[in-house]
């Protein structure tokens, strides 16, 4: 008799762990598979845009011998691409925020990080080549931010960049790079502009503005 | 995976796993709830009114026990003025010269605990009920008890507490408060580990009593502690659902935290002193379950806390900082920043949400408060339930201190 009323309690307890730990087992499973969707998402579009970065690197053989008409197609082909990968950031930064339980997306931030400043050695070599009268705006900031206050610092810039960018339209490319991944063809870009610390706006390979600054003050120094 | 995420899937999971040992309760014994077994003797019942500054109340509850429907000369009320600085030993004393039932003693101030061990040595009855002076138990109650204590090992039987008072929003949020403790204590009867004998009225056998040496004088929840004994020697407590008996609860906020401080606190202290029942105790259920849930409890509440804690500092020091670009016309969020991306922890959330609903819909609907709406059960879970963190953080902070004092009055 007593066997069988501890027999039937402990089966109250099974029971109810079976129940929990299928649900648990269904939304940890659930939640990995959108993760994981997000994340292909995200390796699928780096791979179109890796396509198009070689195909940047391809045209740098050709500025020897273009032509003006030649120019115009790469300037607008470069601002087609610099748009499409900063909207690619913005996704980028949101499904990073969204997925806990796998850490994929450090990898491809350092990867679109990568791409990104080759977008902008691109840009350089298109800038000087074609001598294009638009502004470049480089924005380096913590992929990683430690503190609430680089977090808050940075979502501030962002915005009065973006206020700026969308003023400037295709006058000026604004390019994010994270400046925290100890990439070295990074460090060696910051390195040479002299840029010693996080969160900083380099405008036009000349200025460099570290922290917040209006965006009244940075376009300033855009068009000089 | 991130630390803290790991920690809210650990809430999560435990969360789950409690709330259908509930269901499962509540679907396989939901036609037993209000069923009692008919006594098949009447015993004689010694009721014990433990009283200290009940002037407002004391009158209202010798009345309600004067009415208790119990064959003459098996009750006996013994009121146990504790040094009552108001009227209260005034109003005893009228009703003892009123009623021969009723016997009065006067003692120094020692407590609530030492009150009702005082009144257990002058006790006559085979059993032991012990009422608080502010509460009213119906005409039945008392009859719907007894019958428990013809099953063999059974010591002691509590019944269902309403709320008397429903005058503003705090004492309403405690209708459905109580509703709600008093449907998981009747779910738990059914897998005996009824860890409170609550103290408006629960009766005792008098022989068990005198065996565990009465109610613990030091813990501030002696009505915890008494069960935790009890049950820790093997024996069973019940609870009776149709026994219903009406308290007089906080009105005002200070004081339902006061009367929470006293709770968390007395919890801790009986967990801390029976502990080591876990292993020892011959009474399987409460070692491997009771003691383990209520400490578990009170660990998700810890921990749950300190996520909270933690949510805000995050949320709030960004905020902090961003207050400076404010003041600079800067804006930290734009209609066109807003994102909606589902994560794993807003999955779990969702589906605790949904479970919760329904657990609170099942619950009210099978209590004194009947079917409520969701609105009702959000306000419930969210804004009452959250006030719960201030009597724990401020019990915590006492227990640091080694601040143990009566709280209530």
């Amino acid at each position: 008799m007593v066997h069988k009323i501890i027999q039937s309690r402990f089966n109250v307890f099974l029971e109810a762990f079976l129940m929990a730990a299928s649900i648990f087992i269904i939304a940890f499973a659930l939640g990995l598979y959108i993760e994981s969707s997000r994340t292909n998402n995200i390796i699928n579009n780096y791979k179109t845009y890796e396509i198009q970065g070689l195909d940047f690197k391809l045209q740098s053989y050709y500025f020897q011998t273009m032509t003006a008409s030649t120019c115009d197609l790469a300037v607008k082909h470069n601002f087609e691409f610099a748009d499409q990968v900063y909207s690619s950031a913005i996704d980028l930064e949101r499904a990073e925020g969204a997925n806990q339980i796998t850490d994929d997306l450090i990898l491809e931030k350092q990867r679109h990080t990568l791409l990104r400043t080759e977008l902008w050695l691109n840009t350089l070599q298109l800038k000087s080549k074609c001598g294009y009268p638009f502004d470049t705006v480089v924005y380096f900031y913590y992929g990683d931010p430690r503190t609430n206050k680089a977090v808050s610092e940075q979502k501030i810039i962002s915005n009065v960049l973006k206020e700026v960018k969308e003023r400037f339209g295709n006058k000026m490319i604004l390019i994010p790079i994270a400046g925290d991944f100890n990439l070295d063809s990074v460090n060696l870009q910051m390195e040479s502009y002299n840029v010693t610390q996080l969160p900083a706006v380099l405008i036009n390979e000349k200025t460099v503005l570290y922290g917040f600054h209006s965006a009244e003050e940075i376009e300033s120094y855009v068009g000089r | 995976m991130n630390f803290f995420t790991a920690f809210y899937l650990v809430m999560f999971f435990f969360g789950l796993f409690f709330l259908f040992i509930f269901m499962i309760l509540h679907y396989r014994n939901k036609d037993k709830l209000y069923s009692y077994p008919k006594p098949k003797i009447i015993p004689s019942v010694s009721i014990i009114v433990p009283a200290y500054n009940e002037e407002n109340n004391i009158a209202a509850t010798l009345n309600a026990l004067i009415n208790l429907e119990y064959p003459a000369g098996k009750k006996e009320i013994i009121v146990v003025d504790d040094e009552s600085t108001d009227k209260t030993l005034e109003i005893a004393k009228k009703f003892a010269e009123k009623y021969s039932a009723i016997k009065l003693i006067h003692k120094k101030n020692s407590g609530k605990a030492d009150s009702v061990n005082v009144g257990i040595k002058r006790a006559k009855g085979e059993l032991i009920a012990v009422v608080d002076a502010d509460s009213y138990p119906n005409k039945d109650a008392l009859l719907k008890m007894i019958g428990y204590f013809d099953e063999v090992g059974v010591a002691a039987v509590t019944s269902r507490v309403l709320v008397k008072n429903k005058e503003n929003w705090l004492t309403k949020f405690q209708v459905m408060d109580y509703s709600i403790i008093a449907w998981t204590r009747k779910l738990l009867d059914f897998i005996d580990s009824v860890y409170v004998t609550n103290g408006p009225i629960s009766v005792y056998r008098k022989d068990v009593l005198l065996e565990i040496g009465g109610f613990d004088k030091k813990n501030l929840t002696e009505d915890i502690e008494v069960t935790w004994n009890i049950l820790s020697r093997g024996y069973k407590t019940r609870m009776s659902y149709s026994a219903i008996v009406y308290t007089t609860v906080p009105e005002k906020f200070t004081v339902w935290v006061k009367q929470r401080i006293r709770w968390n606190l007395g919890g801790i202290q009986t967990i801390w002193k029976y502990w080591k029942s876990i292993i020892n105790s011959p009474n399987y259920i409460f070692g491997r379950f009771v003691i383990p849930y209520v400490t578990t409890s009170f660990i998700l509440a810890l921990i749950g806390l300190f996520l909270v804690i933690r949510s805000i500092w995050i949320t709030g020091s960004y905020h902090l900082y961003s207050l400076y670009y404010a003041f600079s016309g800067y804006s930290l969020f734009k209609y066109a920043d807003f994102n909606f991306s589902i994560s794993l922890l807003f999955i779990f959330a969702v589906i605790f949400l949904v479970c919760g609903i329904w657990y609170y819909k099942v619950g009210f609907k099978n209590s004194e408060t009947g079917k409520k709406g969701i609105f009702s059960i959000l306000a419930y879970s969210f804004i009452y339930r959250a006030f719960y963190v201030i009597p724990l953080v401020l019990a915590i902070y006492k227990m640091v201190r080694g601040d143990l004092r009566w709280y209530t009055k």
